[in-house]
C-alpha cells in the first residue's frame, strides 16, 4: 500500500477523546487532519480505500475542538493599526506578517483586516497587502486574511462614531468607490501567471445605505463577491429594508452607531424581524461589556441566532498599557483598562478585547451553550462570507484550522474558555503549555 | 450448545466482550498467525463493540494481529453512506481500535461483479485459515447475517434479496422512505458462518424471544436460519432474561445449572485446546498447500487418524468452485467441515458390519444337519420344474 505512506509534508494527525463543535452541539468524535492538504481528512474513506492510518494520535482528554475563530472586524493588534501607513511604507507588509503570526496565538485563524474611514491614499497603499493571504496554505504564516473589510468612508456623518467626519464622503456611482478604494482593489483581477480569476482585495464594505446613492450601488458591490454591510447609519426601518432587498447581507456592530430600536420605527434592528418577508441579514455584535449591555446582546441573539456573529472591533492597543495613544487623522485614543475612548470625548473607540474573551462573555451572559457561542465566531461568520464548509467547519474537506479549548468552570458557575492549542492548515502553530 | 443467560443486555454484551478478549489473548495472535474474527452489525452488538473499544484503550487487548470479516453489506449505497455497514463498523469499532485497515474485510456492495466479489470473499476467508470466532446477532425472525427465512442452510456468500419485513424495518434509517432502502445485500451464507471454528451469538430483548425459542428448542429449520447452529460443534448463544421469555422453564434452568456446575468445578465451558489456539500454520502458504495441511493434523493421534481417514472416504472433495455455482449436500458438509482440525469430543466409532455367514459355526458331524439355503432354493426350483 504505497499510497498510505505519507510524505514528509503529509502528516495525518488524529485527535481522539475530544468533543467537536458541530452545529449547535458538541459531538464526541475523532478528527483527522492532514498537514499536506491542510484539510480535514475524510477519515473513513482514506481508511478503507487507502488503508491510511494516522501518523500521530493525540488524546485530548475530553477537551473541545472548535474550528479556528474568525474575526470579521479587527482594526489592528499588537501595536499595529491596519489603517496607519508607517513612515517607512515598506515596513507595512513586514509588520503585517508579524501581526498575523501573533494573532493566530489568540485563536483567530482567519479574519478580515478592517480599515476605518481614511483618505483614498491610505486605501491605495494598504489594500494591496490586506487581500486574501491564505492561497499558499502555509501554516507558519499564522492568521489568514480572508480579504479586507472597509468600514467607511461612505458613512453617515451623524453616526460617525470615532471616524473622522472630515474624511467621510458620498458615492453616487460605482466609480466613486473605485476612486476611493482603488479600482484594482475592488474589482476581481486576473492572476498574472495563469490568468485565473482572483477575488478582489476587499471582502466587505460597511456603509450607510441612506447616504447619497449607496443603496443603488449595493448590487454592483455584491456582484463582485463583496459583502455589503449596513453600519454607521441613520437608516430608518424602511432604508434598512431597502438595503437588505438590494442585497445587503450584514449589519456592522448592531446597535452601535445606528438609530436605536424604537417601537414606532425599529430602525436597522427591525430587519431581524423577517421584515417584509426579506431574508434576515447576519449581524456583528461586540460583547466586550462596554459597547452593549449583556441583555441587549441576548435580545439580539434570540432574535436571530443563526445570524449572530461576535466581533471584537479591536484596536491595535490590545495588550498595551494604559495611556494616550496617537491615532489616525490627528486624533488620540485614551486607553484605561479595557476601555478605549477618543480623547476629548466619551465616544467609545473600538475595543481591546480578544475574540475568545467575547465568546466567554457571551457564554456567561446569555446562557447559550458552548457550541452555540463558538458558532458565533466560526460557522456563522463563515456562512456570512459564503465560506460554509471551507472555514469555520469541522466537516470533511474543510480547512483544518482548529483551536483546542479547555472549558473551565468556576465555583460560581461562570465558565472560561481557554485556548490550549491552535492549528492552522493541519499543523500546530501554538501550544499554551509550551 | 452453550446458552449463557445474563440479567440484562449490558451484562450479556460484557460477557461476550470479555469472552472475545480472553479468546484473542489466549490465542496469542502474531502477524503470521492472526486471529480471524467474524463481525456483525446491528443494535445488539453495539454494546459489545463499546466494551471492546474501552478495553483496547485500557490496554487489555490489542487488535494488531486480528483479521476481521464482516457478515454483510448493502448493495448500491455508497460506502460512505451513513447507513452503510462500512460506516457502522468505522463509527463503532474500527476508528477506535488498532485493527489495521488492510486486515479488514467487508463485502463491497458496489463491486462491478457482485458474484465475483462473493467468490473472492469466500476465498479470502479460506486463505487466512478460516474464521476462528464468528460473532453474530439475529433478527426477530431468527435470521443470521442476511440469511432470511427460507435461506438455504448450505448457502455461502452471495447476493440476497431482502425480505419485505426487513426493508420496512430498515426504512427507519432511511428517512422512512421505502424507496431509499436498499433492496439487496451481500451476505455470508449460513454455511460460511457454520464453518467458523466457533460461533458466538448475542440475542437480547423480548422481541427476539420467539426466535431464540425456535432456534434452541425447535428443530433445524430453514425458516429460522439460526437453528442451523445446532449442527455446529462449538456454538455459544448469550442472551438476556427478556430473550428467554418463550423458552421452557426447564430449558432455562438446565442451561443455567450447567453454567453453575461448570463454574463450581473451576472451569468454564471451554473449547478443546486446538480450537482455542487455532491451527498453527503459515499464511504464506498457498491455498492448496494450506488445505492439504488442514486435512492432515500435524500430530495425529490414533483416533484422529482413523477419523480423518473415515472422513476422507465419506466426504466429498473440497470444491474448487464456489458453492453458489456447485452446491453441496448440507448435512454432510455441516457435520464434517470443522471436525478435520481437532478431535470431536464424543466420538462413537462407526459400526462395521461383519458378514452374516461368519457367525454360523462350523458344521460338525453328529449335529442336526442344516441344509444350506441355496440347497433349498434348488429343491424348490426342481419342484417347480
Amino acid at each position: 500500500m504505497p499510497s498510505a505512506i505519507p510524505t514528509k509534508r503529509d502528516k495525518i494527525t488524529k485527535f481522539t477523546n475530544c468533543r467537536l463543535v458541530k452545529g449547535d452541539e458538541l459531538i464526541e468524535q475523532d478528527l483527522w487532519v492532514s498537514s499536506g492538504t491542510g484539510k480535514i481528512v475524510r477519515s473513513q474513506e482514506v481508511f478503507y480505500s487507502e488503508h491510511a492510518v494516522p501518523d500521530a494520535t493525540i488524546d485530548l482528554g475530553g477537551r473541545i475542538i472548535s474550528p479556528g475563530l474568525i474575526d470579521v472586524q479587527l482594526n489592528g493588534a499588537f501595536g499595529f493599526d491596519f489603517s496607519v501607513i508607517p513612515e517607512d511604507p515598506t515596513t507595512y507588509n513586514k509588520t503585517l506578517k508579524l501581526v498575523n503570526r501573533s494573532l493566530v496565538q489568540t485563536g483567530v485563524t482567519s479574519y478580515l483586516p478592517t480599515l476605518t474611514s481614511q483618505r483614498a491614499e491610505v486605501y491605495h497603499h494598504a489594500l494591496p497587502y490586506l487581500g486574501p493571504s491564505g492561497g499558499m496554505r502555509i501554516a507558519e504564516d499564522g492568521a489568514e486574511s480572508l480579504g479586507a473589510h472597509c468600514e467607511g468612508p461612505f458613512l453617515s456623518p451623524t453616526k460617525n462614531g470615532i471616524h473622522k467626519v472630515e474624511v467621510l464622503t458620498e458615492a453616487t456611482k460605482f466609480s466613486d468607490l473605485e476612486d476611493c478604494y482603488g479600482a484594482c482593489n475592488i474589482n476581481p483581477t486576473e492572476d498574472a501567471l495563469n490568468g485565473a480569476k482572483k477575488r478582489p482585495q476587499i471582502r466587505m464594505i460597511t456603509a450607510a445605505p441612506e447616504v447619497a446613492g449607496m443603496c443603488s450601488l449595493i448590487p454592483e458591490i455584491t456582484s463582485r463577491d463583496i459583502i455589503f454591510s449596513t453600519g454607521h447609519s441613520e437608516a430608518t426601518y424602511e432604508d434598512a429594508c431597502a438595503a437588505v432587498k438590494a442585497g445587503g447581507t450584514m449589519i456592522t456592530h448592531l446597535f452601535n452607531a445606528m438609530r436605536p430600536l424604537h417601537h414606532r420605527n425599529p430602525g436597522v434592528f427591525g430587519v431581524l424581524g423577517i421584515a417584509e418577508s426579506l431574508p434576515r441579514p447576519y449581524f456583528g455584535v461586540i460583547a466586550d461589556g462596554i459597547h452593549l449591555h449583556p441583555t441587549t446582546i441576548k435580545i439580539a441573539f434570540n432574535a436571530h441566532p443563526d445570524g449572530f456573529i461576535l466581533v471584537t472591533d479591536a484596536m491595535h492597543l490590545v495588550g498595551l498599557s494604559d495611556g494616550t495613544y496617537e491615532w489616525t487623522n490627528g486624533d488620540n485614543i485614551v486607553k484605561s483598562g479595557p476601555r478605549l475612548t477618543l480623547e476629548g470625548s466619551d465616544k467609545i473607540a473600538g475595543s481591546s478585547i480578544t475574540l475568545i474573551e467575547c465568546v466567554t462573555n457571551f457564554l456567561n451572559w446569555s446562557g447559550a451553550t458552548v457550541p452555540q457561542a463558538l458558532k458565533a465566531v466560526t460557522a456563522t461568520p463563515a456562512a456570512m462570507l459564503g465560506m460554509t464548509g471551507v472555514k469555520g467547519s469541522l466537516e470533511d474537506d474543510a480547512d483544518a484550522d482548529l483551536v483546542i479549548i479547555n472549558e473551565r468552570v468556576e465555583a460560581d458557575g461562570t465558565k472560561t474558555l481557554v485556548i490550549d492549542e491552535v492549528w492552522k492548515f493541519g499543523s500546530k502553530v501554538f501550544d499554551r503549555l509550551q | 450448545m452453550r446458552l449463557i443467560i445474563r440479567d440484562d443486555p449490558a451484562s450479556a454484551a460484557s460477557y461476550i466482550a470479555k469472552y472475545i478478549i480472553d479468546r484473542i489473548n489466549a490465542f496469542a495472535p502474531t502477524s503470521e498467525h492472526p486471529f480471524v474474527l467474524g463481525l456483525p452489525t446491528g443494535s445488539s452488538p453495539i454494546g459489545i463493540y463499546k466494551i471492546l473499544v474501552e478495553k483496547y484503550k485500557a490496554g487489555e487487548i490489542s487488535f494488531e494481529n486480528v483479521v476481521t470479516f464482516n457478515m454483510d453489506e448493502y448493495i448500491g449505497i455508497p460506502r460512505e453512506h451513513p447507513e452503510s455497514y462500512h460506516t457502522f463498523m468505522y463509527k463503532h469499532f474500527f476508528s477506535h481500535v488498532n485493527v489495521h485497515p488492510s486486515n479488514i474485510n467487508i463485502l463491497n456492495g458496489n463491486a462491478p461483479d457482485l458474484e465475483a466479489e462473493c467468490v473472492a470473499y469466500e476465498r479470502k476467508i479460506k486463505s487466512v485459515g478460516g474464521i476462528d470466532l464468528f460473532l453474530g446477532g439475529i433478527g426477530p425472525d431468527g435470521h443470521i447475517a442476511f440469511n432470511e427465512p427460507g435461506s438455504s442452510l448450505a448457502s455461502r456468500t452471495r447476493v440476497k434479496t431482502l425480505a419485505y419485513d426487513t426493508i420496512i424495518a430498515n426504512s427507519r434509517f432511511f428517512g422512512n422512505d421505502l424507496d431509499k432502502v436498499p433492496k439487496m445485500a451481500l451476505t455470508v451464507g449460513v454455511q460460511t458462518v457454520l464453518e467458523a471454528r466457533e460461533v458466538v451469538i448475542i440475542i437480547t430483548g423480548a422481541h427476539k424471544a420467539l426466535a431464540l425459542q425456535r432456534c434452541i428448542e425447535g428443530g433445524v429449520n430453514h425458516m429460522w436460519t439460526l437453528s442451523s447452529l445446532q449442527l455446529h460443534p462449538h456454538p455459544m448463544i448469550v442472551v438476556d432474561e427478556d430473550a428467554t421469555l418463550e423458552l421452557q422453564v426447564k430449558t432455562v434452568k438446565y442451561f443455567k445449572s450447567i453454567e453453575k456446575v461448570a463454574a463450581s468445578q473451576g472451569f468454564e465451558q471451554i473449547l478443546p485446546s486446538a480450537a482455542r489456539t487455532g491451527p498453527r500454520h503459515s499464511t504464506a502458504h498457498s491455498d492448496a498447500a494450506h488445505m492439504a495441511a488442514r486435512t492432515k493434523p500435524q500430530q495425529p493421534s490414533l483416533q484422529t487418524k482413523a477419523l480423518s481417514e473415515l472422513q476422507t472416504q465419506s466426504s466429498l472433495p473440497e470444491p474448487n468452485s464456489p458453492s453458489i455455482l456447485s452446491p453441496k449436500p448440507t448435512t454432510n458438509m455441516l457435520l464434517n467441515a470443522p471436525a478435520t482440525e481437532y478431535p470431536v469430543r464424543s466420538h462413537t466409532p462407526e459400526l462395521v458390519m461383519d458378514n452374516m455367514s461368519s457367525r454360523i459355526p462350523e458344521f460338525r458331524e453328529g449335529d442336526v444337519p442344516f441344509d444350506r439355503l441355496e440347497g433349498r432354493g434348488l429343491a424348490a426350483s426342481q419342484v417347480g420344474a
